[in-house]
């Protein structure tokens, strides 16, 4: 139980540090970004946007600094995020809330496979230790770990869609056909998502092998695990309850901590795709300058991170029975 | 004379296993380069970092164009003028290559400088000041690791439009260093309790200069690594927000080269190389980077590598382990000249070095020594489980178990043996249980793999054994942690008499407990021992334990045997030097008090035992003949005892000789 509310705890705290930095950043950027934002679009934009900008940064606004803050935060705890200026006048939640189904399939999906796929790959090379499998994966997932994403979904749409022609080149649907739950449109769909969600398994994949083939490597020195041969059990039941079982437990907090950096490849990711998702959305908000839309989107993605942590955290408290009773 | 060789060789001739303070200073520093140019994975990252390095000291003398002079054809493709084609602009796509590698090399090198600075402040003074502070520096650690910090610096940069290399490096390094400090923290966590920084505190230095001059040297490829790792992540991160038009159109680099290339549909438009060799210079790059903290990872866990005898296993090994040898059915075991030899980087090392030893049913065998002799290998050979940490393998010799020799059994045919016919109980259960299984599933994964038991029945058996090692039945779901040292221990055992074996293998089953938990113990396994009939093949270095408990003893000393006898004949008349120094080291139960010596010097590094008898360096009775060849193990009466005072009949009284020559170091 202490577990679980030190985990929220922590879920709190980190969550006030991504809204607190959200505050700060455009107010004490040096030379005031606000009021240099403010004064790019004065006559660009509709007066009500600019007003509904004003508030959002505090400007003109004749509150103290920390008064702005209550304000935001309260902003925040409601659920106002501001108004789009790309969209205007919608909402930036409502643009948010389009655009994140996209990026939970596509993102969350291969993230979770490529996890789950590289824990076991890791797992099985850590076991047939100085096998073929052990022998090249490591070296060769090493270096795709360096690959930028970007470069990589670049090369994967110059080689399958303009050279091949396999897979379309960009967006997340073709824009001619309907919007509908009908097998061409799914179809459509997974067609669309098929070079991203490679692109992004490539890239991930082999930070999960290496960090789990070197937690089974440590984990096969154990006296447990040398007990269990003594026990004369099955291979396989050593290498998953005694090994895997053990091993997996850091890799579930690295899983949480690198999370931070799969979204930020996976940003890259969307963009190069132009797909429909949190991340395209994201940079195109910078390209347009939409300060509101931008901000929520930053925090989206902080609390996405988060949330992630925290189902970690309850697959660790499930698997490691020490977790659970630690007081 | 005796006298003045015993001083002489009192010194030990070579270190003993433990790091000394001057060493653990060096720690992996002084080895460092010699195992990374070993190390192939860190050789190639190192090429190619040097590679980089070269183009972006001298682009000027390397380039063959100006980069930005925008003087020739646009989307040439590969020739031998331009090997790599031109831009949409006119421009060289090789000198651009060439001149922009110098901000990734700068970008990398500062950036991991400063997040490493930044996490050996943060992670090293968190866990040496702890209370408070380790809490607020840890939190805030925690935080800013899991906080997306590419979208961070996104907003950062959408705010301060094409921000210069320093705003870059500042950013990135201010934000990159948490990964670094969690793992320093957890380094030096692990590290301030011991024995040098004891010393250092017990001396009263300053905080600082312990931090400075003792923790950080021990650090070494920790901090390597967490440079290279903050390298890496500033590499792709740079080029990454380049890319998207973040950065400096205007800088030379490979970022913004991808972001002209990617505006001009380099790539559809046929300009393929300008759009891919500056991905392939990142790549290669962060590569390096990342193959070099690999093997770093390696060179600081040597569990990681793996090292393999060159000799394999003799070929002599027969077929489901028929033994040729007529076996005595009293004898349960009988062990013939059993070598096992570990590789390491200095060659093979023998760890059990042609042990002889039998073992009647029922029979209780004492196995001492000092640590490092070879105890716990032997242990293991017998077992078949020598494997990581103990990479050891059998190299010659017979273990007849039962009538067939374990040493020719294929893994599968040994799964049958094990458990039902012989179990083993570690010397800590903390270690030996599976922290995520409970008592009942752990006696259940056994009970499955060796017998058709339905849930009901093996549920009834495990409460049995527990009964058996007294542990009420209701312990039996806990989970390990639950339950005290002395229970954890009693339920291994248990678990060891599931389908009462007929030998029980135990390696210092009890020295994980206190002295009255140890005695208590001990009288249970010995009234088990008689009650149940098996026999006990028992390791320790408690000399007290094995003159209560056991029927014979075998003495080892730098992996061979020293002495094997009855219990009580060896307690009352060693034979062996080496025996009668053990003995003199444990204090008695009965008898006179005695004033209790210690055995001088260390025993031997097996990878250079000492000429001729290995025991002579420390031993107080020591002659010449002792060094000029290895004593041979002979029979006196029923025992065996390797040692010159027996050899050809040389009795112990009249054997004494004067050393010619006061006894010199075998250096």
């Amino acid at each position: 139980m202490r577990f679980v509310l030190r985990r929220l705890g922590f879920f709190v705290v980190t969550l006030w540090a991504a809204i607190t930095l959200n505050f700060l950043i455009p107010r004490l950027m040096p030379g005031n970004a606000a009021l240099a934002m403010m004064s790019r679009y004065k006559g660009r934009v509709n007066p009500e946007a600019l007003h509904a900008l004003e508030i959002a940064f505090g400007i003109n606004t004749h509150q103290s600094l920390a008064g702005a803050y209550f304000t935001y935060l309260g902003n925040i705890a409601r659920g106002h995020f501001g108004i789009s200026l790309t969209f205007f006048p919608d909402a930036v939640s409502h643009q948010v809330l389009q655009a994140l189904p996209w990026t939970l399939g596509l993102v969350g999906l291969t993230t979770v496979l490529a996890f789950l796929l590289g824990t076991l790959i890791g797992l099985v090379s850590a076991w047939r230790r100085g096998g073929v499998l052990d022998g090249v994966l490591p070296p060769i997932f090493v270096i795709t770990s360096a690959f930028p994403y970007f470069w990589l979904a670049l090369l994967s749409i110059w080689l399958f869609s303009i050279k091949l022609g396999w897979f379309p080149e960009s967006g997340g649907y073709d824009v001619t056909s309907t919007v509908a739950w009908s097998w061409t449109f799914v179809g459509d769909v997974v067609r669309h998502s098929i070079l991203p969600a490679l692109t992004i398994l490539i890239t991930s994949i082999g930070g999960w092998i290496l960090t789990m083939r070197n937690n089974t490597i440590s984990v096969l020195a154990e006296d447990y695990v040398r007990m269990a041969r003594a026990k004369g059990l099955k291979p396989w039941r050593i290498m998953w309850t005694y090994a895997g079982r053990n091993a997996i437990l850091p890799n579930l907090t690295g899983f949480a901590m690198s999370l931070g950096f799969v979204v930020s490849g996976a940003i890259l990711v969307e963009f190069v795709f132009n797909y429909p998702g949190v991340g395209w959305m994201f940079l195109q908000s910078v390209e347009n300058q939409d300060y509101a839309l931008m901000q929520a989107l930053f925090l989206l993605l902080t609390v996405t991170v988060l949330v992630a942590i925290l189902v970690a955290d309850g697959a660790t408290a499930v698997l490691d029975p020490r977790t659970r009773d630690r007081s | 004379m005796t006298a003045q060789a015993a001083t002489a060789t009192v010194k030990p001739t070579t270190p003993g296993p433990g790091p000394s303070l001057a060493e653990a200073r060096r720690g992996y520093g002084g080895d460092l380069w010699r195992a990374v140019v070993r190390n192939r994975k860190a050789l190639a990252g190192l090429v190619i970092l040097v590679f980089f390095l070269v183009l972006a000291v001298f682009p000027g003398q390397i380039a063959p164009h100006d980069p930005m002079a925008e003087v020739f054809l646009p989307g040439l493709g590969p020739s031998s003028h331009h090997w790599f084609g031109t831009t949409a602009y006119g421009q060289d796509v090789l000198s651009q290559l060439i001149w922009g590698t110098r901000q990734s090399v700068i970008i990398a090198f500062a950036v991991g400088g400063l997040a490493t600075v930044l996490a050996v402040l943060v992670g090293v003074s968190a866990a040496y000041l702890g209370g408070v502070a380790d809490g607020v520096l840890s939190l805030a650690t925690d935080v800013i690791l899991v906080i997306p910090i590419f979208p961070l610096i996104i907003v950062i940069a959408a705010y301060e439009k094409n921000s210069g290399l320093f705003t870059l490096v500042v950013v990135l390094g201010a934000l990159g260093w948490s990964y670094g400090a969690r793992q320093l923290r957890s380094q030096t966590l692990s590290l301030r309790t011991r024995d040098f920084l004891e010393a250092a505190r017990v001396r009263g230095e300053r905080k600082l200069y312990v931090i400075v001059f003792e923790i950080l040297p021990t650090m070494t490829s920790l901090i390597v690594a967490t440079f290279l790792g903050a390298a890496l992540y500033a590499v792709l991160f740079a080029a990454g927000l380049q890319f998207i038009g973040l950065g400096d159109p205007n800088s030379q680099s490979w970022g913004t080269m991808l972001y002209w290339a990617e505006n001009n549909e380099a790539l559809g438009a046929n300009m393929v190389l300008w759009a891919i060799m500056p991905g392939i210079c990142v790549a290669g790059l962060g590569a390096a980077f990342a193959l070099l903290n690999y093997a770093f990872d390696e060179i600081s866990n040597p569990a990681l590598r793996m090292r393999r005898l060159d000799r394999p296993i003799p070929d002599s090994r027969n077929e489901g382990g028929a033994v040729d040898v007529p076996v005595d059915p009293e004898r349960i075991l009988e062990v013939r000249g059993l070598t096992v030899a570990y590789a390491s980087d200095e060659g093979p090392v023998v760890a059990v070095d042609r042990v002889d030893f039998d073992l009647a049913r029922g029979e209780f065998l004492g196995i001492v020594g000092e640590s490092g002799c070879g105890k716990s290998t032997l242990l293991y050979a017998i077992t078949r489980l020598l494997g990581p940490p103990f990479a050891g393998e059998i190299v010659a010799g017979q273990i007849v178990f039962q009538g067939r020799d374990m040493v020719a059994l294929t893994e599968r045919q040994l799964r049958h043996v094990r458990w039902r016919e012989f179990s083993v109980v570690m010397q800590s259960a903390m270690n030996a249980l599976n922290p995520v299984l409970t008592i009942a599933a752990q006696m259940r994964d056994a009970c499955k793999a060796h017998s058709a038991m339905s849930a009901r029945e093996i549920e009834e058996r495990s409460k049995e054994v527990l009964r058996l090692v007294s542990i009420d039945p209701i312990h039996l779901h806990s989970y390990p942690h639950q339950l005290s040292g002395g229970m954890r221990q009693r339920a291994m055992i248990a678990m060891a008499l599931l389908f009462t074996p007929d030998l029980i293998i135990m390696d210092e089953p009890t020295s994980a407990l206190d002295v009255v938990a140890q005695r208590s113990l001990m009288a249970q396994i010995k009234e088990l021992q008689e009650r149940l009939g098996f026999a006990v093949v028992f390791v320790t270095h408690d000399m007290s334990l094995v003159s209560h408990f056991s029927d014979r003893v075998l003495v080892m000393y730098a992996a061979q045997v020293a002495e094997f006898g009855q219990t009580r004949r060896l307690f009352d008349k060693p034979l062996h030097p080496y025996t009668s120094a053990l003995l003199e080291a444990f204090p008695s139960i009965h008898g006179p008090k005695t004033r209790l010596q210690g055995i001088p010097g260390s025993p031997p590094d097996l990878a250079r035992p000492p000429a001729g008898c290995r025991f002579s360096p420390r031993c107080p009775q020591a002659m010449a003949r002792c060094r000029a060849a290895e004593p041979q193990l002979v029979a006196v009466d029923d025992d065996q005892v390797r040692c010159v005072l027996y050899e050809n009949g040389v009795s112990p009284d009249n054997g004494r000789e004067a050393l010619a020559s006061p006894a010199k170091g075998t250096a």
